[in-house]
């Protein structure tokens, strides 16, 4: 496990690997003084590249700054940032990690924890660097002897009151606290008193509980409440060390995005249910990834151990989702472990069928149904839950090898597009159908095949990654009806029970893919687990009934068929699998206006 | 030389609080020179030229103060009078609210002239009933006579005073936690720069000012810069100053005097000496509770902010307390520090947590279980507080332990030795 499953950009190095001394001595003394200064009242020369180490012994120069940036020295390394960053975000892009407990970016900043106390030249006391701004000349000693006493000295105050039961936080291993005591703390405790109590398990809302102990009174979750989700639930009470973190008389902590809450506490105060007392993080695996919960596609990191997804949390991604996603989305692998998955073919009249077996029935199935009732007679429909790869296969396959002119692809809906992230589309992938040609989510053509399924003018249908029964109006008899219902899916749903023939295919987390957002971005689904039984990409089960149609392509992999995709698509052209990385790429043409950009502000 | 009070010249006539008695002493001559005779920048470099300095604590130059207002006039421009006194010892600015209202108020009005302010502010704190319902009465009385509201006294110039009672927090008399508290948010001290004359109340350009401070401007109004200047000890602690005293003296109260009064002719002359003739001073904080203490031997000093800052402490408001040599200095820096534990607001992580942590180890000192190492502790604590929070109340806290474990170091850590309160064991 190399990177703790923190859901903030670690944009520096981490806390436990010390800034690299600079060539300059930064500790004071008249000599180490004069060299800054010197360099600052030098006129401006040859423009320094940023990043170039100084000569030894020689003083670092600024480099030369457009209209709108800055330039100043930051432990001696010139730093060049737009006009208005903060020291903190200055420090940052040079490579320095200022610690800090309360400046979350995306949220106001509180200036409360004092943990990122900074030295800045001519100013007498010690600066806040998160709220300090980096002006033209500044020079900024983040971790002289000076800065280092006021951190531990913080570092002590935090821990005083706080009780250390990290043997039991599951914060522990990626906590503030934990990670900033080994780099700056005394590691033992002066305070021989009795600690400020509070409630321990203090039942804060539906889905967060609170350690009101653990809590650091850094605001965090109180400004997202405020500034991000604007739910406004959260306040701080009472005054001194008495002050905790409460909700106001029957209002509980109970919005659709309170598992940020528990994101970004820098402690283990707050603490998302689901997951609590289920896995030490350091055994966790964080697999990036992306959620499917909706249309928005917010960037995750899937966590698991002993394959096994314990927890999802937001990956930055400033083009989708910031910092945040939703409730709904991060319990959204609940499905994988809340319905009986469907592990092994069925095929109605042959017990403990192969997959072999299965795809040579459903062929035989397809082509008798066309050849008796004509190409009319047959129908698709396919889920715009599936990935990008397993639309093109299904195109492929079933509309031009198997020649079934009837595809339709069933939208899911609910609620409203919110201020936010939530959409009101919960399929996560009907651009990505739309765009390779499957159509666009319609309830109306799914009806109309329906509807030729009750009167017999459908014969045949292929279901891929749909539960029939759960669409609206669609009674069991009806599908009992046809002379061939192939289903592709990853659970035991009444539509497989009624099939002639079901392949298990993949559920969520446990294939690889892509998926097209509401806002045109493709974006990478990465395997975090292995599928059950005999379960496979949809993808790959289609390509293999596609062999029966005298498919010869190899697609060995969804990457290879991305790429295909890429090359014979016109939206995806220039796009390949490996370059949509972590945070996707925009299709060609496809930006919906208004829909660029996310919510929320990116620091 | 004799001393004619000023501030507090009023005070004894009966019915001082009243327009017609402040009136019939000469009341509002100083407005109405200043509004038929001074724009609002002549008046600001008079109260410059007056070397005034605030009264609150800080004592920075009050005309300096108003000068650091931005030029534009985009956004209205708001005065706000501090009249949250909550200082342990300091009770001057009731005095003038309960006393004399229509001083301040006119302070007040020729002050909201000088920045062009349109709306004033009075932040009074919640305990002082009685300073509310008597400023309230003296602002109806000074609006029916055509003090407030449009066009003042025919110059074409307008104002409004609201009043606004705190909820009882000290840190509310800190400005920008005073600023919170008037928006109606928890009384939280601001992340400075910007300064609220820069973005203040309500995101808006802000002067906050001392009610004794105003009051003082109502003398600068009345007789001029110059007259005002040779008062005290010029050229930098102008003015007359009003001193509270209470501790262990005879006539403990409120006693106007000229900046650079020496504090032994206060405690002696005007307070009355000691309490009890048998216990003699041991120590006095002339500043009030949050500035240093000064052991007796050092308390022959001039009551002037820069005196008493090169005496190692500060005039602060001047809440002078008084110990005599009864007092136990670790029962008296724990009674202090027990209400900065109290009051602390807890936003920031030093003093909320360390103002707790100094509670314990003082009480623990003064029951009896108190360690060696509790002595060096504290003071560095202290240390580990101070510079390092959002407001000055983190100075509040720091500077008295650290003083007064510095003076009396070997009282401390008797408490330590002998497992118990000298004082009290003897008592």
């Amino acid at each position: 496990m190399s990177d703790p499953q923190t859901p903030e950009p670690r944009l520096s190095p981490p806390p436990h690997q010390p800034n690299v001394p600079s060539p300059v001595a930064s500790t004071g003394g008249p000599a180490a003084a004069a060299g800054p200064a010197a360099a600052l009242a030098a006129p401006a020369g040859a423009p320094v590249v940023p990043g170039t180490a100084p000569a030894p012994g020689a003083a670092p120069a600024l480099p030369q700054t457009g209209p709108d940036e800055v330039a100043l020295l930051i432990d001696d390394r010139p730093v060049v940032v737009r006009k208005g960053t903060t020291v903190l975000q200055a420090a940052e892009k040079a490579g320095i990690l200022v610690p800090h407990y309360c400046y979350y970016p995306g949220m106001s900043i509180a200036g409360n924890c004092r943990m990122c106390l900074v030295e800045i030249e001519k100013m007498p006391k010690l600066q806040i660097g998160c709220a300090t701004v980096a002006a033209p000349g500044m020079v900024v000693r983040t971790n002289n002897e000076r800065v280092r006493g006021v951190r531990a000295g913080i570092q002590e105050f935090l821990l005083i009151n706080h009780p250390l039961d990290c043997p039991i936080c599951d914060q522990a291993g990626e906590c503030r606290l934990q990670s900033y005591e080994k780099d700056y703390g005394r590691g033992f405790s002066r305070f021989a008193e009795e600690k400020v109590h509070f409630p321990k398990r203090y039942d804060i809302g539906r889905s967060v509980l609170f350690d009101a102990e653990r809590c650091i009174k850094c605001t965090r979750c109180i400004r997202f409440c405020d500034e991000v989700s604007q739910s406004h639930e959260l306040a701080l009470f009472s005054r001194g060390d008495h002050a905790i973190v409460g909700t106001f008389p029957g209002r509980p902590l109970d919005n659709p995005y309170s598992g940020c809450t528990a994101d970004v506490c820098p402690v283990g105060a707050l603490t998302w249910k689901p997951f609590r007392f289920k896995a030490r993080v350091w055994f966790l695996k964080n697999v990036p990834s992306v959620c499917a919960g909706c249309a928005r596609g917010c960037n995750v990191n899937v966590a698991t151990f002993r394959n096994r997804i314990h927890r999802m949390t937001p990956r930055v991604n400033a083009e989708v989702n910031t910092y945040w996603m939703c409730d709904a989305g991060r319990q959204s692998y609940d499905t994988l472990y809340s319905r009986p998955r469907f592990e092994r073919p069925i095929v109605r009249g042959l017990p403990d069928a192969t997959v072999e077996q299965a795809l040579d029935r459903a062929a035989a199935l397809l082509r008798d149904t066309a050849k008796t009732g004509g190409k009319e007679s047959v129908a698709a429909i396919v889920s715009a839950r599936l990935s990008l790869e397993d639309h093109y296969m299904a195109k492929r396959i079933l509309g031009e090898l198997a020649g079934i002119t009837r595809l339709a692809v069933p939208p899911h809906e609910e609620g409203e597009d919110d201020h936010l992230l939530i959409r009101r589309d919960k399929t996560p992938n009907a651009r990505g159908a739309e765009l390779l040609g499957l159509g666009a989510p319609s309830s109306g053509r799914v009806r109309e095949i329906l509807d030729d399924v009750a009167s017999g003018r459908v014969k045949g249908l292929v279901v891929v990654g749909e539960d029939l029964l759960d669409l609206a109006g669609v009674a069991p008899a009806t599908l009992d009806r046809l002379e061939a219902l192939i289903v592709l899916d990853a659970w035991k749903s009444p539509t497989v029970e009624r099939a002639h023939v079901a392949i298990p295919s993949c559920g969520y987390g446990e294939f690889e893919g892509t998926m097209v957002n509401f806002q045109g971005r493709a974006q990478r689904l990465r395997a975090a687990l292995r599928p059950p039984g005999e379960a496979d990409p949809a993808w790959r089960i289609l390509r293999d009934l596609g062999r029966r149609f005298g498919l010869t392509s190899e697609y060995a992999t969804a990457q290879a068929i991305f790429d295909e995709i890429a090359a014979k698509v016109p939206a995806f052209s220039g796009l390949t699998f490996r370059a949509l990385g972590d945070l996707g790429a925009p299709v060609r043409g496809a930006a919906v206006p208004g829909a660029a950009g996310a919510p929320g502000t990116v620091a | 030389m004799a001393f004619e009070p000023l501030l507090t010249r009023n005070i004894h006539r009966p019915g001082s609080e009243s327009i017609d008695v402040y009136l019939a002493a000469g009341g509002y001559q100083g407005l109405k020179r200043v509004l038929k005779e001074f724009t609002p920048e002549k008046l600001v470099e008079e109260v410059k030229a007056s070397g005034l300095r605030g009264r609150g604590g800080a004592g920075f130059p009050t005309g300096m103060k108003w000068s650091f207002l931005p030029k534009g006039r985009e956004k209205p421009r708001y005065l706000c009078i501090n009249a949250d006194e909550s200082e342990p010892g300091t009770f001057k600015d009731r005095l003038l609210i309960e006393k004399d209202p229509h001083l301040v108020l006119e302070g007040i009005i020729a002050s909201a002239y000088a920045i062009e302010c349109h709306t004033a502010f009075f932040y009074i704190r919640g305990e002082f009933h009685q300073g509310y319902r008597t400023f309230e009465k003296a602002i109806a009385e000074a609006r029916a006579r055509g003090f407030l509201g449009k066009n003042i006294l025919g110059s074409g110039f307008d104002l409004e005073v609201i009043v606004y009672r705190g909820a009882g927090a000290y840190i509310c008399g800190e400005e920008t936690a005073l600023l919170e508290s008037l928006e109606g948010k928890r009384g939280y001290p601001r992340i400075k720069p910007p300064f609220p004359a820069i973005v203040g109340l309500y995101g808006c350009p802000t002067i906050i000012n001392n009610v004794e401070t105003l009051a003082n401007v109502t003398l600068i109004a009345e007789r001029g810069a110059a007259w005002y200047a040779a008062i005290g000890r010029p050229p930098k602690n102008t003015g007359p100053k009003l001193f509270c005293i209470s501790g262990h003296v005879k006539r403990p109260g409120v006693y106007e005097a000229p900046l650079g009064i020496p504090f032994l002719e206060l405690l002696n002359e005007h307070a009355g000496g000691m309490l009890h003739p048998s216990r003699p001073l041991k120590a006095a904080v002339p500043g009030g509770s949050s500035m240093k203490i000064l052991p007796a031997s050092k308390c022959d000093v001039l009551l002037d902010f820069d005196s008493l800052a090169a005496a190692g402490t500060s005039l602060g408001s001047a809440g002078g307390m008084v110990m005599d040599s009864g007092t136990c200095i670790v029962g008296a820096l724990l009674n202090l520090a027990r209400f900065y534990a109290h009051e602390s607001c807890g936003q920031c992580t030093p003093c909320r947590e360390g103002t707790g942590w100094i509670v314990k180890i003082l009480s623990r000192l003064e029951r009896g279980d108190g360690r060696p190492e509790d002595v060096d502790r504290l003071a560095d604590i202290a240390f580990r507080i101070e510079g390092n929070t959002v407001c000055p109340f983190g100075e509040a806290i720091a500077w008295p332990v650290d003083s007064y474990v510095k003076a009396f170091r070997d009282e401390f850590e008797d408490h330590a030795r002998r497992h118990a309160c000298p004082m009290r064991a003897g008592a």
